[in-house]
């Protein structure tokens, strides 16, 4: 397996797209953004269904695109599996017949496509025709369909978002179970954390046509480069600095030390992890609380500081729940910290365009 | 009382001969234009508006400008009769090119916008699954959208064969050789015979509605 490494640039009316990236020879790479930032526009291009105006695409050894060279490999000659967000099946082919389209003819075609109806608990319905099926089955059939000539490289364009939440999550087991038995290097475009979070491996954060952060998806995570990656992450509270004095930002909702203030003028932002929290704390910021969510063992505070700025809290297991309307401090870890440059409400951040990985 | 087939059966017999012939190059060149035009090809805006042309310019003056085309002394025209001695004006050719010019945007428009519209993602899918074009337009393209294929082409066919400016201009409506049905009835009411022209009408008219009932089912079928 060979690691896919492209570095293009796009432009149609009203969006720019200038983007290199190197996704590793295997493993699942989520590509996450707000909507129109370029996710889907990426997988278009790396497939060949929409032509780059500069660059290259490189998958090992194999040119796909090179516009310095006149290269422009036609999408079949890439090898890949594309995933469309709608299954996309033939109407006018079956189940099998649709699972058979990209087979090579001869001998082994059926028994290839009998052995996927059977990975895919699809093997009753091989002569269904697709609208027959439901949501969760379409997919599945597209999933195998996909797969059955051995891509080199899978690309996924929000496999799961069409179909029902609680199929969700068994098409993931059953996207990984297949990853296990052929494991294929994939890009995975998604708005879903939870596809994020039960999925990748390494996460690429797509924003405005560049890649503004990359890396393994526990480090993405933990550690986002700024306040709108860190929004699109899922981190709950990030409070906005009017100024600092030393290592102590300031601002309406109050002042905190952090552990190290960050070089450089463009820590605007300090994003805090909802755990790990003190309640109580005299020294804290004062905050009021709004609404308490406790679902089995799991109990989140949902509460106000002095400049209405909404903030997340969540529960250890020892803390007394305090009622909803009581007036309490909150102390915050240096640990639970990470200075950001950008803003903390605005979408419209600055960002670097391309990143270097 | 002149008998049914007295009027002008060469006429029925020659619009149901044109009828024949441009129901085969609409179905080539109506899949071919509606499959190049769904695509980003170059000069795509021009060779759309070419076919689109008859949708909204005069029959009879497109008849013209194709008359002085196509003429003896026409850009076209000329050199066919110079150098292969051949004059496609007055003749058969020239009916079945009224018919054709007049009815092609019926056929390609309604393939255009179904590969535009449904069959799109259905091509990208069928490149990624290593089928080049050809391969996408016949195992994809025209299965998924017969039933688009089928009411242009029934569109165009009808459309062509009430055909009347381009036919009268290229075709010069000659009795016994370029008189179409639809040429026969402006003769009949020409020459006072009413009531030919009557049942000529009628003719033409079962024929439309026969096509409008054939698409009409074609469309529940979907």
């Amino acid at each position: 397996m060979n690691p896919l490494i492209a570095d293009l640039a796009f432009s149609r009316p009203g969006f720019d797209l200038r983007l290199a990236i190197r996704t590793p020879a295997t493993g699942i790479t989520a590509l996450i953004g707000p909507s129109g930032g370029g996710k889907t526009t990426l997988l278009r291009l790396l497939a060949g269904l929409e032509r780059p105006q500069a660059g290259h695409i490189r998958h090992g050894e194999r040119i796909w695109f090179d516009s310095a060279r006149r290269i422009d490999l036609a999408p079949g000659r890439r090898r890949l599996g594309f995933l469309f967000q709608q299954a996309a099946l033939f109407p006018h082919l079956s189940v099998a017949g649709n699972i058979a389209y990209g087979l090579p003819s001869g001998a082994d075609r059926e028994r290839e496509v009998a052995r996927w109806l059977a990975r895919l608990q699809l093997a009753g319905f091989a002569a269904r025709r697709p609208d027959s099926l439901s949501g969760g089955q379409r997919q599945r059939v597209a999933l195998a369909r996909a797969l059955a000539p051995r891509p080199s490289v899978l690309l996924l364009d929000e496999p799961f978002s069409a179909v029902d939440p609680d199929l969700r999550q068994s098409l993931r087991l059953a996207f990984l179970e297949l990853m296990l038995e052929q494991p294929t290097p994939t890009l995975l475009v998604t708005h879903d954390l939870d596809d994020v979070r039960q999925l990748a491996d390494w996460v690429g954060v797509v924003i405005d046509g560049g890649l503004r952060q990359f890396g393994p998806m526990a480090e993405v995570f933990a550690r986002p480069v700024d306040a709108e990656v860190a929004r699109i992450l899922g981190w709950p509270n990030l409070l906005q600095v009017d100024h600092w004095e030393g290592d102590v930002a300031h601002g309406g909702w109050g002042w905190v030390r952090v552990a190290a203030r960050p070089e450089g003028p463009r820590a605007e932002v300090i994003a805090i992890r909802p755990d790990g929290l003190r309640l109580g704390d005299a020294l804290g910021l004062e905050i009021e609380i709004t609404r308490v969510i406790a679902l089995a063992d799991d109990r989140t505070l949902l509460g106000r500081l002095p400049d209405h700025t909404a903030i997340q809290i969540r529960l250890d297991s020892r803390t007394p729940t305090p009622r909803p309307g009581s007036r309490t401090r909150l102390g915050i870890p240096h640990a639970a910290i990470i200075p950001l440059p950008g803003r903390a409400t605005d979408a419209a951040a600055t960002h670097c365009n391309p990143c270097s990985l | 009382m002149t008998p049914w087939l007295d009027c002008s059966p060469a006429a029925l017999l020659l619009s149901l001969h044109v009828a024949g012939v441009v129901l085969v190059l609409f179905l080539v060149a109506g899949i071919a234009l509606g499959y190049a035009l769904s695509r980003p090809i170059p000069l795509r805006g021009l060779l759309d508006a070419l076919v689109s042309v008859p949708l909204v310019f005069p029959p009879i003056a497109i008849g013209f400008f194709l008359l002085m085309l196509f003429g003896r002394h026409g850009a076209i025209g000329g050199p066919l009769h110079d150098w292969l001695g051949w004059e496609l004006v007055f003749s058969f050719p020239a009916l079945v090119l009224a018919a054709f010019i007049a009815g092609l945007p019926l056929v390609v428009k309604p393939i255009q916008s179904a590969i535009e519209g449904s069959a799109r993602e259905l091509i990208e899918v069928s490149y990624t699954l290593g089928k080049g074009r050809l391969a996408t337009l016949f195992l994809v393209v025209i299965p998924v959208i017969r039933r688009h294929i089928a009411a242009g082409l029934i569109l165009g066919v009808g459309r062509s064969f009430g055909e009347v400016g381009i036919t009268l201009m290229l075709g010069g409506n000659i009795l016994g050789s370029t008189e179409t049905l639809s040429l026969a009835i402006y003769n009949q009411v020409l020459d006072g015979d009413f009531e030919c022209a009557t049942r000529l009408s009628l003719l033409l008219g079962l024929v439309s509605l026969t096509l409008f009932f054939w698409l009409g089912r074609l469309g529940r079928g979907r």
